[in-house]
Protein backbone atom coordinates (compact mmCIF):
# COMPACT_ATOMS: atom_id res chain seq x y z
CA UNK A 1 0.00 0.00 0.00
CA UNK A 2 1.14 3.08 -0.79
CA UNK A 3 1.78 5.37 2.11
CA UNK A 4 -1.12 8.30 1.62
CA UNK A 5 0.43 11.79 0.37
CA UNK A 6 0.38 14.70 2.64
CA UNK A 7 -1.99 17.45 1.31
CA UNK A 8 -0.75 20.75 0.08
CA UNK A 9 -3.19 22.96 2.28
CA UNK A 10 -2.02 23.03 5.90
CA UNK A 11 -2.92 20.84 9.07
CA UNK A 12 -7.15 21.56 8.77
CA UNK A 13 -8.28 18.45 8.82
CA UNK A 14 -11.93 18.69 8.79
CA UNK A 15 -12.69 14.24 8.23
CA UNK A 16 -10.26 12.23 9.97
CA UNK A 17 -11.08 8.32 9.65
CA UNK A 18 -8.49 5.73 11.10
CA UNK A 19 -8.91 2.15 11.04
CA UNK A 20 -12.33 1.65 9.53
CA UNK A 21 -13.40 -1.94 9.53
CA UNK A 22 -16.96 -3.06 8.64
CA UNK A 23 -18.44 -6.22 7.94
CA UNK A 24 -21.96 -7.07 6.19
CA UNK A 25 -23.81 -9.93 5.47
CA UNK A 26 -20.85 -11.94 7.70
CA UNK A 27 -18.35 -10.83 4.94
CA UNK A 28 -15.70 -7.99 5.45
CA UNK A 29 -16.49 -4.96 3.42
CA UNK A 30 -13.80 -2.67 4.47
CA UNK A 31 -10.88 -3.29 6.16
CA UNK A 32 -8.80 -0.90 7.73
CA UNK A 33 -9.30 1.73 5.66
CA UNK A 34 -7.34 5.26 6.98
CA UNK A 35 -8.79 8.76 5.24
CA UNK A 36 -8.19 12.48 5.78
CA UNK A 37 -9.41 15.08 3.95
CA UNK A 38 -8.73 18.83 5.08
CA UNK A 39 -10.73 21.87 4.32
CA UNK A 40 -10.30 23.19 0.71
CA UNK A 41 -9.41 19.90 -0.18
CA UNK A 42 -11.46 17.73 -2.90
CA UNK A 43 -10.84 14.00 -1.93
CA UNK A 44 -11.72 11.58 -4.74
CA UNK A 45 -11.99 8.16 -3.79
CA UNK A 46 -11.84 5.12 -6.65
CA UNK A 47 -11.94 1.53 -6.81
CA UNK A 48 -14.12 -0.82 -8.82
CA UNK A 49 -17.85 -2.17 -7.65
CA UNK A 50 -17.47 -4.07 -4.86
CA UNK A 51 -14.22 -2.45 -3.26
CA UNK A 52 -15.77 -0.75 -0.41
CA UNK A 53 -16.39 2.88 -1.40
CA UNK A 54 -20.04 3.67 -1.04
CA UNK A 55 -19.52 1.50 2.73
CA UNK A 56 -16.54 3.72 3.56
CA UNK A 57 -18.68 6.56 2.70
CA UNK A 58 -21.60 5.63 4.74
CA UNK A 59 -20.04 5.08 7.45
CA UNK A 60 -18.39 8.56 7.45
CA UNK A 61 -21.56 10.02 7.06
CA UNK A 62 -23.27 8.00 10.05
CA UNK A 63 -25.62 5.64 7.92
CA UNK A 64 -23.44 2.34 9.05
CA UNK A 65 -21.39 1.64 12.20
CA UNK A 66 -18.18 0.98 11.87
CA UNK A 67 -17.36 -2.17 13.66
CA UNK A 68 -14.05 -0.57 14.60
CA UNK A 69 -12.19 2.65 14.11
CA UNK A 70 -12.77 5.98 14.53
CA UNK A 71 -14.43 8.87 12.05
CA UNK A 72 -14.01 12.70 13.37
CA UNK A 73 -15.36 15.01 11.63
CA UNK A 74 -14.49 18.93 12.43
CA UNK A 75 -13.14 17.20 15.48
CA UNK A 76 -16.01 15.87 16.96
CA UNK A 77 -15.88 11.66 17.20
CA UNK A 78 -19.15 10.46 15.22
CA UNK A 79 -19.40 7.84 17.74
CA UNK A 80 -19.92 9.95 21.19
CA UNK A 81 -20.48 13.39 19.66
CA UNK A 82 -22.95 12.21 16.83
CA UNK A 83 -25.05 15.42 16.65
CA UNK A 84 -21.96 17.52 16.54
CA UNK A 85 -20.04 15.40 13.83
CA UNK A 86 -23.46 15.27 11.76
CA UNK A 87 -24.21 19.05 12.35
CA UNK A 88 -20.65 19.26 10.24
CA UNK A 89 -21.12 16.95 7.35
CA UNK A 90 -23.88 17.15 4.43
CA UNK A 91 -24.74 13.69 2.17
CA UNK A 92 -25.13 13.92 -1.35
CA UNK A 93 -26.36 10.07 -2.31
CA UNK A 94 -25.86 8.31 -5.17
CA UNK A 95 -29.86 7.98 -5.32
CA UNK A 96 -31.75 10.75 -5.16
CA UNK A 97 -33.68 10.97 -1.88
CA UNK A 98 -36.03 14.09 -2.50
CA UNK A 99 -39.27 14.14 -0.71
CA UNK A 100 -41.94 14.23 -3.57
CA UNK A 101 -44.18 15.94 -1.05
CA UNK A 102 -42.65 19.78 -1.41
CA UNK A 103 -41.35 21.62 -3.95
CA UNK A 104 -37.54 22.33 -4.67
CA UNK A 105 -37.80 25.24 -2.34
CA UNK A 106 -39.82 23.36 0.19
CA UNK A 107 -37.28 20.36 -0.11
CA UNK A 108 -34.44 22.92 1.13
CA UNK A 109 -36.66 24.09 3.40
CA UNK A 110 -37.13 20.93 4.78
CA UNK A 111 -33.92 19.53 4.87
CA UNK A 112 -33.37 22.56 6.64
CA UNK A 113 -35.35 22.00 9.58
CA UNK A 114 -33.75 18.43 10.30
CA UNK A 115 -30.69 20.73 11.52
CA UNK A 116 -33.06 22.98 13.90
CA UNK A 117 -31.51 26.48 12.20
CA UNK A 118 -33.18 29.92 12.76
CA UNK A 119 -35.87 30.28 10.34
CA UNK A 120 -34.60 33.85 9.38
CA UNK A 121 -31.44 32.32 8.68
CA UNK A 122 -32.31 29.68 6.84
CA UNK A 123 -34.65 31.31 4.50
CA UNK A 124 -31.87 33.30 3.48
CA UNK A 125 -29.50 30.48 2.99
CA UNK A 126 -31.79 29.21 1.05
CA UNK A 127 -32.13 32.30 -1.34
CA UNK A 128 -28.40 32.33 -2.03
CA UNK A 129 -28.49 28.50 -2.77
CA UNK A 130 -30.92 28.45 -5.20
CA UNK A 131 -29.65 31.28 -6.82
CA UNK A 132 -26.14 29.60 -6.57
CA UNK A 133 -27.33 26.65 -8.12
CA UNK A 134 -29.63 27.75 -10.67
CA UNK A 135 -32.59 26.51 -9.26
CA UNK A 136 -34.74 30.33 -9.55
CA UNK A 137 -37.20 29.32 -12.54
CA UNK A 138 -37.61 25.78 -10.68
CA UNK A 139 -38.28 27.05 -7.15
CA UNK A 140 -41.86 26.36 -6.95
CA UNK A 141 -41.79 23.14 -9.01
CA UNK A 142 -41.71 19.52 -7.76
CA UNK A 143 -38.54 17.57 -8.16
CA UNK A 144 -39.57 15.03 -10.07
CA UNK A 145 -40.24 17.68 -13.17
CA UNK A 146 -36.64 18.82 -12.97
CA UNK A 147 -33.79 17.26 -15.85
CA UNK A 148 -31.36 14.93 -14.18
CA UNK A 149 -28.81 18.17 -14.05
CA UNK A 150 -30.98 20.08 -12.07
CA UNK A 151 -31.76 17.20 -9.57
CA UNK A 152 -28.56 16.43 -8.66
CA UNK A 153 -27.86 20.37 -8.38
CA UNK A 154 -30.74 20.26 -6.16
CA UNK A 155 -29.10 16.93 -4.28
CA UNK A 156 -25.48 18.92 -3.60
CA UNK A 157 -27.95 22.14 -2.68
CA UNK A 158 -29.54 20.30 -0.06
CA UNK A 159 -26.65 18.76 1.21
CA UNK A 160 -24.80 21.89 1.61
CA UNK A 161 -28.50 23.86 3.15
CA UNK A 162 -27.02 23.94 6.58
CA UNK A 163 -23.84 25.34 5.95
CA UNK A 164 -21.73 21.69 6.92
CA UNK A 165 -17.74 21.69 7.15
CA UNK A 166 -17.19 18.54 4.97
CA UNK A 167 -19.45 17.13 1.92
CA UNK A 168 -19.97 13.45 0.75
CA UNK A 169 -20.89 13.47 -3.15
CA UNK A 170 -21.49 9.79 -4.04
CA UNK A 171 -21.53 9.88 -7.66
CA UNK A 172 -22.84 13.17 -8.21
CA UNK A 173 -22.70 13.00 -12.04
CA UNK A 174 -23.81 9.40 -12.36
CA UNK A 175 -25.96 9.50 -15.46
CA UNK A 176 -25.94 13.30 -16.16
CA UNK A 177 -25.21 14.61 -20.10
CA UNK A 178 -21.76 16.47 -20.42
CA UNK A 179 -23.35 19.77 -20.39
CA UNK A 180 -25.14 19.06 -17.34
CA UNK A 181 -21.51 17.02 -15.82
CA UNK A 182 -19.76 20.18 -16.22
CA UNK A 183 -22.04 22.16 -14.39
CA UNK A 184 -21.83 20.19 -10.80
CA UNK A 185 -18.03 20.12 -11.17
CA UNK A 186 -18.24 24.02 -11.36
CA UNK A 187 -20.14 23.79 -7.94
CA UNK A 188 -17.56 21.43 -6.46
CA UNK A 189 -15.48 23.84 -7.55
CA UNK A 190 -17.40 26.10 -5.49
CA UNK A 191 -17.44 24.58 -2.77
CA UNK A 192 -13.65 23.42 -2.10
CA UNK A 193 -13.25 27.45 -2.91
CA UNK A 194 -15.60 27.86 0.29
CA UNK A 195 -13.24 25.93 2.67
CA UNK A 196 -15.21 22.77 2.46
CA UNK A 197 -13.33 19.40 2.65
CA UNK A 198 -14.86 17.43 -0.23
CA UNK A 199 -15.50 13.61 -0.19
CA UNK A 200 -15.94 12.49 -3.72
CA UNK A 201 -16.53 9.08 -5.36
CA UNK A 202 -17.22 8.17 -8.75
CA UNK A 203 -16.95 6.13 -12.02
CA UNK A 204 -15.84 8.96 -14.41
CA UNK A 205 -11.81 8.84 -14.42
CA UNK A 206 -11.36 12.12 -16.24
CA UNK A 207 -13.62 13.72 -13.69
CA UNK A 208 -11.61 12.53 -10.47
CA UNK A 209 -8.61 13.41 -12.24
CA UNK A 210 -10.36 17.32 -12.47
CA UNK A 211 -12.10 17.85 -9.36
CA UNK A 212 -9.95 15.84 -7.25
CA UNK A 213 -6.50 17.18 -5.32
CA UNK A 214 -5.78 14.18 -3.69
CA UNK A 215 -6.88 10.31 -4.81
CA UNK A 216 -7.54 7.03 -2.63
CA UNK A 217 -7.70 4.31 -4.11
CA UNK A 218 -9.80 1.12 -2.57
CA UNK A 219 -9.37 -2.74 -3.56
CA UNK A 220 -11.33 -5.51 -2.20
CA UNK A 221 -12.16 -3.16 1.20
CA UNK A 222 -8.41 -1.86 1.60
CA UNK A 223 -6.33 1.00 0.41
CA UNK A 224 -4.25 0.10 -2.65
CA UNK A 225 -2.83 3.29 -2.95
CA UNK A 226 -3.19 7.20 -2.20
CA UNK A 227 -1.74 10.77 -3.12
CA UNK A 228 -2.05 12.87 -6.07
CA UNK A 229 -2.70 11.32 -9.15
CA UNK A 230 0.44 10.74 -11.20
CA UNK A 231 1.78 9.59 -7.76
CA UNK A 232 -1.29 7.08 -7.90
CA UNK A 233 -1.17 5.67 -11.17
CA UNK A 234 2.75 5.52 -10.77
CA UNK A 235 2.56 3.00 -7.93
CA UNK A 236 -0.40 1.26 -9.48
CA UNK A 237 -0.50 1.18 -13.18
CA UNK A 238 3.68 2.26 -13.73
CA UNK A 239 4.93 4.94 -15.67
CA UNK A 240 3.96 4.10 -19.39
CA UNK A 241 1.04 2.28 -21.33
CA UNK A 242 1.99 1.09 -24.68
CA UNK A 243 -1.13 0.13 -26.85
CA UNK A 244 -0.83 -1.92 -29.45
CA UNK A 245 -3.39 -3.14 -32.16
CA UNK A 246 -5.25 -6.43 -31.59
CA UNK A 247 -5.72 -6.89 -35.62
CA UNK A 248 -1.86 -6.50 -36.17
CA UNK A 249 0.05 -9.37 -37.41
CA UNK A 250 2.39 -11.17 -34.62
CA UNK A 251 0.53 -9.49 -31.90
CA UNK A 252 -0.09 -12.59 -30.08
CA UNK A 253 3.62 -13.23 -29.86
CA UNK A 254 4.49 -10.08 -28.52
CA UNK A 255 1.25 -10.57 -25.83
CA UNK A 256 3.20 -14.11 -25.19
CA UNK A 257 6.16 -12.13 -24.27
CA UNK A 258 5.24 -9.41 -22.20
CA UNK A 259 3.05 -11.74 -19.94
CA UNK A 260 6.60 -14.17 -19.73
CA UNK A 261 8.12 -10.83 -17.97
CA UNK A 262 5.17 -10.07 -15.81
CA UNK A 263 2.99 -7.84 -17.26
CA UNK A 264 -0.86 -7.72 -17.64
CA UNK A 265 -1.80 -6.76 -21.01
CA UNK A 266 -5.21 -5.76 -21.15
CA UNK A 267 -7.66 -6.12 -24.59
CA UNK A 268 -9.83 -3.15 -24.87
CA UNK A 269 -11.85 -3.48 -28.14
CA UNK A 270 -9.80 -3.06 -31.19
CA UNK A 271 -6.36 -2.74 -28.53
CA UNK A 272 -4.04 -4.42 -26.15
CA UNK A 273 -2.87 -1.59 -23.57
CA UNK A 274 -0.12 -2.85 -21.47
CA UNK A 275 1.48 -0.63 -18.44
CA UNK A 276 5.42 -0.88 -18.02
CA UNK A 277 7.49 0.91 -16.02
CA UNK A 278 10.72 2.84 -17.80
CA UNK A 279 12.83 -0.17 -17.54
CA UNK A 280 10.05 -2.14 -18.89
CA UNK A 281 9.61 0.03 -21.42
CA UNK A 282 13.19 0.20 -22.61
CA UNK A 283 13.45 -4.25 -22.78
CA UNK A 284 10.25 -3.64 -24.72
CA UNK A 285 11.58 -1.26 -26.87
CA UNK A 286 14.76 -3.33 -27.57
CA UNK A 287 13.16 -6.19 -28.21
CA UNK A 288 10.57 -4.96 -30.42
CA UNK A 289 12.26 -2.90 -33.08
CA UNK A 290 9.98 -3.10 -35.97
CA UNK A 291 6.88 -3.53 -34.11
CA UNK A 292 4.42 -0.24 -34.39
CA UNK A 293 2.64 0.93 -31.35
CA UNK A 294 2.02 3.60 -29.10
CA UNK A 295 3.30 4.80 -25.57
CA UNK A 296 1.27 7.42 -23.68
CA UNK A 297 1.18 8.26 -20.13
CA UNK A 298 -1.10 6.44 -17.96
CA UNK A 299 -4.66 7.79 -17.15
CA UNK A 300 -7.00 6.38 -14.35
CA UNK A 301 -8.53 4.56 -16.97
CA UNK A 302 -6.04 2.13 -16.87
CA UNK A 303 -5.94 2.18 -13.05
CA UNK A 304 -9.12 0.59 -12.92
CA UNK A 305 -8.10 -1.93 -15.52
CA UNK A 306 -5.13 -2.95 -13.31
CA UNK A 307 -7.11 -3.43 -10.30
CA UNK A 308 -9.30 -5.37 -12.41
CA UNK A 309 -7.18 -7.33 -13.74
CA UNK A 310 -5.99 -7.30 -9.91
CA UNK A 311 -9.10 -8.57 -8.60
CA UNK A 312 -9.55 -11.15 -11.42
CA UNK A 313 -6.12 -12.70 -10.23
CA UNK B 1 -28.37 3.78 24.25
CA UNK B 2 -31.93 3.94 25.15
CA UNK B 3 -34.36 3.30 22.69
CA UNK B 4 -37.28 5.31 24.65
CA UNK B 5 -35.64 8.30 24.99
CA UNK B 6 -35.01 9.72 21.35
CA UNK B 7 -39.40 10.16 21.59
CA UNK B 8 -39.12 13.33 23.50
CA UNK B 9 -35.79 14.57 20.95
CA UNK B 10 -36.40 17.59 18.58
CA UNK B 11 -35.14 15.95 15.77
CA UNK B 12 -38.00 13.32 16.39
CA UNK B 13 -40.65 16.11 16.38
CA UNK B 14 -39.32 17.54 13.15
CA UNK B 15 -40.01 14.19 11.37
CA UNK B 16 -43.68 14.56 13.35
CA UNK B 17 -43.66 18.36 12.06
CA UNK B 18 -42.73 17.34 8.28
CA UNK B 19 -45.55 14.78 8.60
CA UNK B 20 -48.16 16.92 9.79
CA UNK B 21 -47.15 19.66 7.10
CA UNK B 22 -47.58 17.36 4.03
CA UNK B 23 -50.94 16.22 5.71
CA UNK B 24 -52.19 19.81 6.35
CA UNK B 25 -51.89 20.88 2.71
CA UNK B 26 -54.11 17.90 2.01
CA UNK B 27 -56.28 18.55 4.81
CA UNK B 28 -59.83 18.71 2.72
CA UNK B 29 -59.14 15.24 1.53
CA UNK B 30 -57.69 13.75 4.55
CA UNK B 31 -60.51 15.22 6.61
CA UNK B 32 -63.05 12.74 4.83
CA UNK B 33 -61.60 9.45 6.27
CA UNK B 34 -62.38 9.92 9.60
CA UNK B 35 -65.82 12.05 9.46
CA UNK B 36 -67.16 9.99 6.86
CA UNK B 37 -65.73 6.68 8.34
CA UNK B 38 -67.87 6.86 11.79
CA UNK B 39 -70.76 8.76 10.12
CA UNK B 40 -71.44 5.67 8.21
CA UNK B 41 -71.06 3.48 10.77
CA UNK B 42 -73.36 4.85 13.42
CA UNK B 43 -75.54 5.37 10.87
CA UNK B 44 -75.17 1.81 8.87
CA UNK B 45 -75.02 0.42 11.99
CA UNK B 46 -76.22 1.78 15.12
CA UNK B 47 -79.10 3.28 13.33
CA UNK B 48 -79.71 0.33 10.60
CA UNK B 49 -78.67 -3.11 12.06
CA UNK B 50 -79.15 -1.36 15.54
CA UNK B 51 -82.81 -1.35 14.43
CA UNK B 52 -82.81 -4.80 13.81
CA UNK B 53 -80.87 -5.75 16.95
CA UNK B 54 -83.30 -4.01 19.27
CA UNK B 55 -81.54 -3.52 22.84
CA UNK B 56 -78.86 -5.49 23.66
CA UNK B 57 -77.38 -6.64 27.43
CA UNK B 58 -74.08 -5.00 28.34
CA UNK B 59 -73.16 -5.80 32.22
CA UNK B 60 -75.84 -6.65 32.97
CA UNK B 61 -78.30 -3.75 31.66
CA UNK B 62 -79.89 -3.34 28.52
CA UNK B 63 -78.68 -0.56 26.06
CA UNK B 64 -79.40 0.09 22.69
CA UNK B 65 -76.94 -0.80 19.92
CA UNK B 66 -76.34 2.67 18.77
CA UNK B 67 -75.06 3.15 22.67
CA UNK B 68 -73.13 0.37 22.32
CA UNK B 69 -71.57 1.17 19.55
CA UNK B 70 -70.73 4.40 19.95
CA UNK B 71 -67.70 4.53 22.37
CA UNK B 72 -66.55 1.23 20.42
CA UNK B 73 -65.46 3.44 17.04
CA UNK B 74 -63.88 6.00 19.07
CA UNK B 75 -61.94 2.78 20.28
CA UNK B 76 -61.58 1.42 16.94
CA UNK B 77 -60.38 4.45 14.98
CA UNK B 78 -57.08 4.63 17.02
CA UNK B 79 -56.52 1.13 16.58
CA UNK B 80 -56.79 1.64 13.02
CA UNK B 81 -55.97 4.60 11.56
CA UNK B 82 -52.21 4.78 13.62
CA UNK B 83 -51.83 0.67 12.80
CA UNK B 84 -52.55 1.88 8.74
CA UNK B 85 -50.59 4.81 9.20
CA UNK B 86 -47.50 3.41 10.76
CA UNK B 87 -47.59 0.34 8.34
CA UNK B 88 -48.92 2.03 4.93
CA UNK B 89 -47.79 5.16 5.49
CA UNK B 90 -44.38 4.61 7.09
CA UNK B 91 -43.39 1.62 4.37
CA UNK B 92 -44.41 4.07 1.54
CA UNK B 93 -42.22 7.03 2.82
CA UNK B 94 -39.18 4.18 3.79
CA UNK B 95 -39.15 2.10 0.54
CA UNK B 96 -40.70 3.81 -2.38
CA UNK B 97 -40.60 7.58 -1.45
CA UNK B 98 -37.17 7.48 0.24
CA UNK B 99 -37.96 10.15 2.40
CA UNK B 100 -36.26 7.90 5.53
CA UNK B 101 -33.11 7.98 3.53
CA UNK B 102 -33.05 11.61 2.83
CA UNK B 103 -33.83 12.39 6.71
CA UNK B 104 -31.17 9.69 7.80
CA UNK B 105 -28.15 11.69 6.02
CA UNK B 106 -29.23 15.35 7.97
CA UNK B 107 -29.21 15.50 11.66
CA UNK B 108 -31.57 12.65 12.13
CA UNK B 109 -30.57 9.02 13.32
CA UNK B 110 -32.84 5.88 12.84
CA UNK B 111 -34.33 6.21 16.13
CA UNK B 112 -35.91 9.42 15.74
CA UNK B 113 -37.03 8.54 12.10
CA UNK B 114 -38.86 5.54 14.13
CA UNK B 115 -40.17 7.76 16.70
CA UNK B 116 -41.41 10.54 14.11
CA UNK B 117 -43.37 8.25 12.42
CA UNK B 118 -44.70 6.36 15.77
CA UNK B 119 -45.60 9.88 17.19
CA UNK B 120 -46.99 10.80 14.02
CA UNK B 121 -49.39 7.62 13.67
CA UNK B 122 -50.73 8.38 17.05
CA UNK B 123 -51.44 12.31 16.21
CA UNK B 124 -53.13 11.77 13.71
CA UNK B 125 -55.05 8.60 15.42
CA UNK B 126 -55.79 11.09 17.92
CA UNK B 127 -57.18 13.68 15.93
CA UNK B 128 -59.22 11.49 14.04
CA UNK B 129 -60.58 10.09 17.24
CA UNK B 130 -61.46 13.73 18.50
CA UNK B 131 -63.25 14.41 14.51
CA UNK B 132 -65.15 10.98 15.45
CA UNK B 133 -66.50 13.33 18.75
CA UNK B 134 -67.78 16.22 16.79
CA UNK B 135 -69.37 13.31 14.51
CA UNK B 136 -70.97 11.41 17.77
CA UNK B 137 -71.83 14.85 19.17
CA UNK B 138 -73.68 15.59 16.42
CA UNK B 139 -75.31 12.75 17.15
CA UNK B 140 -76.46 13.95 20.24
CA UNK B 141 -77.28 17.08 19.10
CA UNK B 142 -80.03 15.13 16.92
CA UNK B 143 -81.08 13.40 19.89
CA UNK B 144 -79.75 9.56 18.56
CA UNK B 145 -77.11 9.92 21.61
CA UNK B 146 -76.87 10.29 24.82
CA UNK B 147 -72.90 10.38 26.32
CA UNK B 148 -71.26 11.72 29.57
CA UNK B 149 -69.77 14.15 26.83
CA UNK B 150 -67.23 16.07 28.99
CA UNK B 151 -65.27 12.89 29.54
CA UNK B 152 -64.60 12.83 25.96
CA UNK B 153 -61.80 15.47 25.94
CA UNK B 154 -60.14 13.47 29.34
CA UNK B 155 -59.80 10.47 27.44
CA UNK B 156 -57.52 11.56 24.43
CA UNK B 157 -54.36 11.18 25.85
CA UNK B 158 -55.28 7.81 26.53
CA UNK B 159 -56.52 7.40 23.10
CA UNK B 160 -53.03 8.67 22.06
CA UNK B 161 -51.17 6.37 24.28
CA UNK B 162 -53.51 3.63 22.68
CA UNK B 163 -52.66 4.81 19.45
CA UNK B 164 -48.95 5.00 20.08
CA UNK B 165 -48.49 1.79 21.16
CA UNK B 166 -51.11 0.23 18.25
CA UNK B 167 -47.89 2.23 15.76
CA UNK B 168 -45.29 -0.11 17.81
CA UNK B 169 -47.26 -3.14 15.90
CA UNK B 170 -47.74 -1.75 12.62
CA UNK B 171 -43.60 -0.69 12.83
CA UNK B 172 -42.92 -4.19 13.47
CA UNK B 173 -44.59 -5.06 10.05
CA UNK B 174 -43.05 -2.52 8.47
CA UNK B 175 -40.09 -3.69 9.62
CA UNK B 176 -40.27 -7.41 8.54
CA UNK B 177 -43.54 -7.89 5.33
CA UNK B 178 -40.81 -8.31 2.29
CA UNK B 179 -43.36 -6.51 -0.30
CA UNK B 180 -45.96 -4.16 -0.41
CA UNK B 181 -47.67 -7.26 -1.75
CA UNK B 182 -47.84 -8.59 1.35
CA UNK B 183 -49.61 -5.67 3.32
CA UNK B 184 -52.47 -8.03 3.69
CA UNK B 185 -50.59 -10.49 6.07
CA UNK B 186 -50.54 -7.86 8.83
CA UNK B 187 -54.22 -7.00 8.59
CA UNK B 188 -55.29 -10.74 8.50
CA UNK B 189 -52.99 -11.64 11.17
CA UNK B 190 -53.51 -8.71 13.44
CA UNK B 191 -56.06 -6.41 12.79
CA UNK B 192 -59.13 -9.10 12.25
CA UNK B 193 -58.05 -10.82 15.44
CA UNK B 194 -57.50 -7.85 17.50
CA UNK B 195 -60.63 -6.13 16.25
CA UNK B 196 -63.09 -8.71 16.35
CA UNK B 197 -61.59 -9.94 19.72
CA UNK B 198 -61.97 -6.43 21.41
CA UNK B 199 -65.78 -5.70 22.01
CA UNK B 200 -65.37 -2.94 20.17
CA UNK B 201 -68.40 -3.54 17.83
CA UNK B 202 -70.17 -6.11 19.45
CA UNK B 203 -70.25 -7.64 23.15
CA UNK B 204 -67.89 -10.62 22.89
CA UNK B 205 -69.93 -14.10 23.14
CA UNK B 206 -69.47 -16.00 26.60
CA UNK B 207 -66.88 -18.25 25.72
CA UNK B 208 -63.90 -18.84 28.55
CA UNK B 209 -60.87 -19.13 25.77
CA UNK B 210 -62.46 -15.85 24.04
CA UNK B 211 -63.37 -14.09 26.75
CA UNK B 212 -59.65 -15.08 28.87
CA UNK B 213 -57.73 -13.65 25.89
CA UNK B 214 -59.20 -10.73 25.48
CA UNK B 215 -58.34 -9.70 28.79
CA UNK B 216 -54.82 -9.23 26.79
CA UNK B 217 -56.29 -7.25 24.09
CA UNK B 218 -55.30 -3.57 25.08
CA UNK B 219 -58.51 -2.66 22.56
CA UNK B 220 -60.90 -4.64 24.62
CA UNK B 221 -60.02 -2.87 27.58
CA UNK B 222 -59.82 0.71 25.32
CA UNK B 223 -63.62 0.06 24.50
CA UNK B 224 -64.70 -1.29 27.52
CA UNK B 225 -62.94 1.83 29.47
CA UNK B 226 -64.51 3.95 27.11
CA UNK B 227 -67.87 2.52 26.83
CA UNK B 228 -68.22 2.92 31.02
CA UNK B 229 -66.79 6.44 30.95
CA UNK B 230 -68.83 7.84 28.47
CA UNK B 231 -72.03 5.54 29.36
CA UNK B 232 -71.73 5.65 32.85
CA UNK B 233 -69.51 8.30 33.93
CA UNK B 234 -67.73 5.92 35.63
CA UNK B 235 -63.91 5.20 35.58
CA UNK B 236 -63.59 1.23 35.67
CA UNK B 237 -60.32 -0.81 35.79
CA UNK B 238 -60.56 -1.30 32.34
CA UNK B 239 -58.76 1.95 31.99
CA UNK B 240 -55.86 0.97 33.88
CA UNK B 241 -55.90 -2.10 32.19
CA UNK B 242 -55.24 -0.53 28.82
CA UNK B 243 -53.20 1.87 30.22
CA UNK B 244 -50.61 -0.78 31.25
CA UNK B 245 -50.89 -3.17 28.40
CA UNK B 246 -50.34 -0.64 25.82
CA UNK B 247 -47.60 0.39 27.93
CA UNK B 248 -46.33 -3.12 28.36
CA UNK B 249 -46.94 -3.43 24.49
CA UNK B 250 -44.50 0.19 23.57
CA UNK B 251 -41.78 -1.34 25.66
CA UNK B 252 -41.50 -4.32 24.23
CA UNK B 253 -41.84 -3.40 20.72
CA UNK B 254 -39.83 -0.06 20.61
CA UNK B 255 -36.57 -1.74 20.93
CA UNK B 256 -37.45 -4.54 18.41
CA UNK B 257 -38.91 -2.61 15.84
CA UNK B 258 -35.43 -0.30 16.41
CA UNK B 259 -33.75 -3.53 15.71
CA UNK B 260 -35.18 -4.84 12.73
CA UNK B 261 -35.45 -1.57 11.12
CA UNK B 262 -32.05 -0.80 11.74
CA UNK B 263 -31.38 -4.03 9.92
CA UNK B 264 -33.92 -3.07 7.10
CA UNK B 265 -32.82 -0.13 6.24
CA UNK B 266 -28.82 -0.50 6.82
CA UNK B 267 -28.77 -3.87 6.21
CA UNK B 268 -26.76 -4.16 9.08
CA UNK B 269 -27.55 -6.44 12.00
Amino acid sequence: MAAPTAPRNGDNVLLSATGLVKSLGGKRVVEGIDMTCRAGEVLGLLGPNGAGKTTTLRMCYGFLRPDAGQIRIAGHDLATEGDAARRALGVCTQDDTFDSEFTVRGNLVQTGRYYRPRQEDLLARIDVLIERFGLGPFANQKPETLSGGFKRRLMIARAVVHNPRVAFLDEPTTGLDPQARVAVWELINGLRAEGLAVVLTTHYMDEAERLSDRLLVLQAGKVRAAGQSREVLGDVVGEHVVLLSAQADGTAQVIEWLRSRGARPAQILADWHVALDAPGLAAFVAAHPDLRYEVRPPTLDDLFLALASEDRR
Amino acid sequence: MNPYLPAFAWQSHAVLGRHLRVHLRNWYTATLPPVCEPLIMLLAFGVGLGRQIGTLTWNGAPMDYMHYLAPGILAYTAFMSSFFQSLFGAYIRMHFQKSWEGQLTTQLRLEHVVWGEALWAATLATAYAAIVCLVLAGFGLADQLALHWAWLPVVMPLIFLAALSFSAIGLYFTAIIPSIDHMSLPFFLVIMPIGFASSTYFPLPDVPWLTATAQLNPLHHLAEGLRGLLLNGQATWHLAASGGLCLLLLAALIPVDMRLLRKRVFGDG
